[in-house]
């Protein structure tokens, strides 16, 4: 059964997460373990826009 | 973690199929433009085709792209940026994973990967774990070498990102293998449909363990064509007592495609990451409908380091007419990858597909899993070959057994063979990819 979601609400809150973790990268620019640690939430953040963002940006 | 729900993205896998399509055409016109921008290689085949990122409005459209050749990626590479060259999309220090093809069909291509490359591998092959029944409970096995070539390195993370046990078996040799299976009570494998047939005959012939009581209750085969093909899955699950599901993917292409749970005789292709067009041999028209087969040219939708557009991958697939009972709305490729157009050679006049010999060679009860095919030259004329192996305890059946496979043999393939019927373990045995067609002819 596929679950009632609200997928604009979900990609609301990715959107939010990739802004943080850019904002983080940014200032890890100078501090290894933020930003490579960051470059890989970003990867995983991304993952979530191919499974959500994606099809929301359709309308 | 929701194990019991059917699919890995419930909504993207129940999209309806105009939905997928508007999808797929969003996700060409962001990888054309990334590709055409960022790519030398690339904007150069474009800018001569005078083709660019704002001409794409319809599929139509997509089809004037050019497609990209495995032969072109060996041409432009070794240079700089090295080792990968003008293809690459992204700044060398981006690249984190390198693989490389694995040289069946001439030079290795170099596949560079970003980590979110890498993120994308593991992506694809979660949705195909997750429609073959992996959970988080599982205690996955992984017999395999964990070197310079793709092949289950992405379904080892797949299976870790979706929760389960992992258990790289990759320096143990095969006996050391099931050993490990057992004493771990592991419920799950991946593998090549070659070596899991392998593992079986040497539990069964070297050690004395019958691989059907071990607890292994899934395998994931890839890497070569035979758990689509009825009567190798056959074998594979009689001698596991498992379900064995097939997959198909490229290190240049991605974990494009899946069997699910429901084993409905074909191949889901993942819609939402894929664009798949099915192109005539002899006319290059585009395939829309089913029953009729031809070659697939592939787009991976969200691969950045070295984008995967319109690739002429040389592999023979169809569209199924009916949609799989599982509710997954992507679309069936009938019977999964039937064969390589490259493959499919002419023997005495007739095209023959490999695969339809092992399809016949399999399903017949008193031979072994092994067999070889080697086509010469005798004269003028094509002599075909074919060795077998016969079983020990069908050893006083030979005459049988040769009449039924040349029987078999013109039914489905049309053609007369030598057979040759040796005793079990003369033929060679393949750790991973078997070559099984010798074709000794001098290539014109």
């Amino acid at each position: 059964m596929v679950p009632q979601i609200d997928l604009h609400e979900i990609n609301d809150k990715i959107q939010l997460l990739k802004k943080t973790a850019e904002e983080l990268n940014r200032i890890g620019e100078s501090f290894p373990a933020i930003a490579r640690n960051t470059v890989r939430i970003l990867a995983s953040v991304k993952m979530l826009e191919i499974n959500i963002s994606d099809l929301v940006e359709l309308g | 973690m929701p194990a019991k729900q059917k699919f890995w993205n419930p909504v993207l896998e129940t999209l309806p199929p105009e939905k997928i399509k508007q999808l797929q055409l969003s996700k060409f016109k962001k990888i054309f433009r990334w590709t055409y921008e960022n790519s030398k290689f690339h904007r150069r085949l474009y800018d001569n085709a005078g083709i660019k990122p704002e001409d794409i409005q319809s599929f139509k459209d997509i089809q004037r792209v050019p497609k990209v050749e495995k032969s072109m990626m060996r041409d432009i590479q070794r240079k700089d940026p090295f080792p990968y060259g003008e293809a690459l999309c992204v700044p060398l220090d981006e690249v984190t994973i390198f693989r490389q093809t694995s040289g069946t069909t001439g030079q290795p291509v170099y596949q560079p990967d970003t980590w979110q490359d890498w993120e994308w591998w593991m992506e694809c092959w979660s949705y195909i774990l997750w429609a073959q029944g992996y959970r988080p409970q599982d205690r996955v096995f992984i017999p395999f070498g964990y070197n310079i070539f793709v092949a289950f390195w992405a379904g080892h993370y797949a299976a870790e990102k979706i929760g389960c046990e992992v258990i790289p078996g990759g320096v143990l040799d095969t006996k050391a293998r099931i050993l490990k299976i057992q004493e771990l009570q592991a419920t799950a494998m991946m593998g090549t449909p070659t070596y899991i047939l392998g593992m079986a005959e040497t539990a069964r012939m070297k050690m004395d363990m019958d691989p059907a009581q071990l607890p292994i209750s899934k395998i994931t085969c890839a890497g070569e064509c035979g758990a689509s093909i009825p009567s190798t899955k056959k074998r594979l699950e009689e001698a596991w007592g498992a379900k064995v599901y097939d997959h198909a993917g490229a290190t240049e292409i991605g974990a494009w495609s899946f069997e699910c749970a429901d084993q409905p005789g074909g191949m889901h292709v993942n819609e939402a990451l894929f664009l798949v067009e099915i192109e005539d041999v002899e006319t290059g028209e585009i395939i829309e409908a089913p029953g009729r087969r031809g070659k697939m040219v592939i787009t991976a939708l969200d691969r950045m380091a070295q984008p995967c557009v319109r690739f002429d991958s040389k592999d023979v697939i169809e569209w199924a007419a009916e949609p799989c009972s599982c509710g997954r709305t992507s679309r069936l490729i009938k019977g999964g990858v039937v064969g390589r157009a490259d493959d499919i050679t002419k023997v005495k006049g007739v095209l023959l597909a490999p695969s339809a010999i092992e399809e016949v060679v399999r399903s017949i009860e008193g031979l072994g899993d092994e067999y070889e095919v080697i086509v010469e030259k005798a004269g003028d004329a094509d002599r075909i070959r074919l060795r077998v192996e016969v079983l020990p305890q069908a050893e006083d059946q030979c005459a049988l057994i040769e009449n039924e496979l040349v029987d078999q043999l013109r039914l489905k393939t049309n053609l007369r063979y030598d057979i040759e019927i040796c005793g079990c373990e003369t033929l060679p045995r393949y750790e991973v990819k078997a070559k099984r067609f010798k074709d000794l002819r001098e290539k014109k």
